[in-house]
């Protein structure tokens, strides 16, 4: 406990040092929330709607630095410990290398619910947010949501084969499900075709069940999504465990 | 009583035979030298022994215990400096001794060890920061972090000055009093012959000598150490050319 605890420690130290995922995971979402706080403002998130444009978009804000962490942060750690043979020297102490890979994944959980405490208290200071949903529920949807997305970059980080791919990979992950799947640029805002072709990201159906989950919807409307996460997390899951390079 | 019992280990890449029927033994608190050219298999045979690879055939025990099997025991007891260095981009010289110290349960005091090796001035520098010679004495620090009792150095003083090099000779030659068991490589036949009691020469993967300093004299006809390995190693030709 005391290994992981310091290992965790100092991983955040490094991080910080470095300021992308500071940048990345905690700065971009506010900057976001703050844009759509000016842009729509109170203004109802369609006529006749009881919520605001920007109670609606909580939910997907929330999951901006999920992404970055999940399939940005963990698959480029991942891969860089590994050709550093970082991962190497841990065989030879008394620990599992497989504890490294936890305090990274720590980390990154860390910086999610840091960025949803800062969104939350801006959103609710600022632009008079209100969750409508049981926060437990929420709550629920958001770790869903977080051990799905964060499966994918383990299995993009233990399998690729050198940090220049995962690099890519992470890339061709990121960047899109960052534009495209509502949690920047909101889902409601695209064109109906637009929003089925997006609806195969898999961030697009997380994003489905953390607004459900804000609004205190009706949670029936996201089964659909719910079981793809669900799906997501256990398929990738497995080929991380199954198929991972520790050199 | 021996700290490492290696039996007829051997290691294929493929065709290509890195390590072949190597035995041989360290005892307690001596120093063994693995002498060699760069490919005879030298880093092969350390990560066979401490099972970060898997030896094709033989076995290799440390302490009397099977590396891969007991590995959590073990390991309390064993440090080890790879050949080449790894280390986080970001990270400085006091946060890779507290992670390194964190996984042990009785660590040494590192600051102690930083001190020992002239870099405790160092502890807030990034450790990419540092020069050559520096990270090499933090890389040895790190290996003697967990107080161990058998210790592999692979390439001892690579990129050290003189100076730096007697400095790692006399702790070393102090901690070995005291009970450490060293197995290590190097490239610097007067720090082998300062520092080993026993060595043994690898010639692509097979063994050519083993014995002591004063033996491989001996055997060679050569009044010097160097000439005597050169001679081992087949590169005297050469040499008496230049």
């Amino acid at each position: 406990m005391r290994a992981f605890r310091v290992l965790l420690k100092n991983e955040l130290k490094m991080s910080l040092r470095g300021m992308d995922m500071l940048i990345f995971a905690v700065i971009m979402p506010i900057v976001v929330l703050i844009i759509l706080g000016i842009v729509f403002g109170q203004k109802p998130a369609f006529e006749g709607a009881d919520y605001s444009f920007l109670d609606q978009s909580f939910g997907a804000l929330c999951s901006i630095s999920i992404c970055a962490g999940g399939v940005m942060g963990l698959p480029l750690v991942i891969s860089d410990y590994r050709s550093k043979q970082i991962l190497k020297r841990y065989k030879v102490t008394p620990i599992k290398p497989s504890l490294v890979l936890l305090a990274e994944v720590a980390m990154y959980v860390v910086y999610a619910v840091v960025s949803l405490i800062t969104l939350f208290l801006v959103a609710t200071c600022f632009f008079g947010f209100r969750m409508r949903g049981n926060f437990g529920l929420f709550l629920l949807g958001f770790l869903l949501v977080m051990v799905s997305i964060f499966s994918i970059g383990m299995m993009v980080g233990g399998i690729a084969k050198n940090s220049k791919i995962a690099g890519i990979i992470a890339s061709a992950l990121y960047f899109p499900m960052l534009v495209f799947s509502g949690a920047t640029l909101p889902y409601e805002v695209m064109p109906d075709v637009m929003q089925k072709v997006v609806d195969v990201l898999p961030l697009t159906q997380g994003i489905k069940i953390l607004k459900n989950t804000a609004l205190g919807l009706p949670i029936g409307d996201v089964t659909v999504s719910v079981i793809i996460m669900l799906a997501i997390a256990a398929i990738c899951g497995f080929i991380s465990v199954k198929f991972f390079k520790w050199e | 009583m021996s700290a490492i019992i290696v039996k007829n280990l051997t290691k294929n890449y493929g065709e290509k035979v890195a390590v072949d029927n190597l035995s041989f033994e360290v005892k307690k608190s001596t120093v063994f030298g693995l002498l060699g050219a760069n490919g005879a298999g030298k880093s092969t045979t350390i990560e066979c022994i401490l099972g970060t690879k898997k030896a094709d055939s033989g076995e290799a025990r440390i302490l009397e215990m099977n590396p891969t099997k007991e590995r959590t025991r073990l390991f309390e007891r064993v440090g080890v400096q790879f050949q080449e260095a790894n280390y986080q981009e970001q990270i400085k010289v006091e946060e890779l001794c507290e992670m390194t110290a964190a996984v042990y349960k009785k660590p040494r005091n590192y600051a102690e060890l930083l001190e020992e090796f002239g870099i405790s001035d160092k502890k807030k520098t990034l450790v990419k920061s540092l020069s050559g010679g520096e990270r090499q004495r933090l890389f040895i620090v790190l290996s003697l972090i967990p107080n161990p009792e058998v210790v592999f150095l692979d390439e001892l003083t690579t990129g050290l000055d003189a100076r730096a090099r007697r400095d790692v000779w006399n702790i070393l030659s102090k901690l070995k009093k005291q009970g450490l068991s060293i197995l290590l490589t190097s490239h610097f036949m007067d720090e082998v012959e300062a520092l080993c009691d026993e060595i043994l020469i690898l010639k692509k993967g097979k063994t050519v000598f083993r014995g002591t300093v004063e033996q491989a004299k001996n055997e060679s006809k050569k009044e010097n150490f160097e000439d005597a390995y050169l001679w081992f190693t087949d590169e005297e030709e050469n040499y008496e050319s230049i």
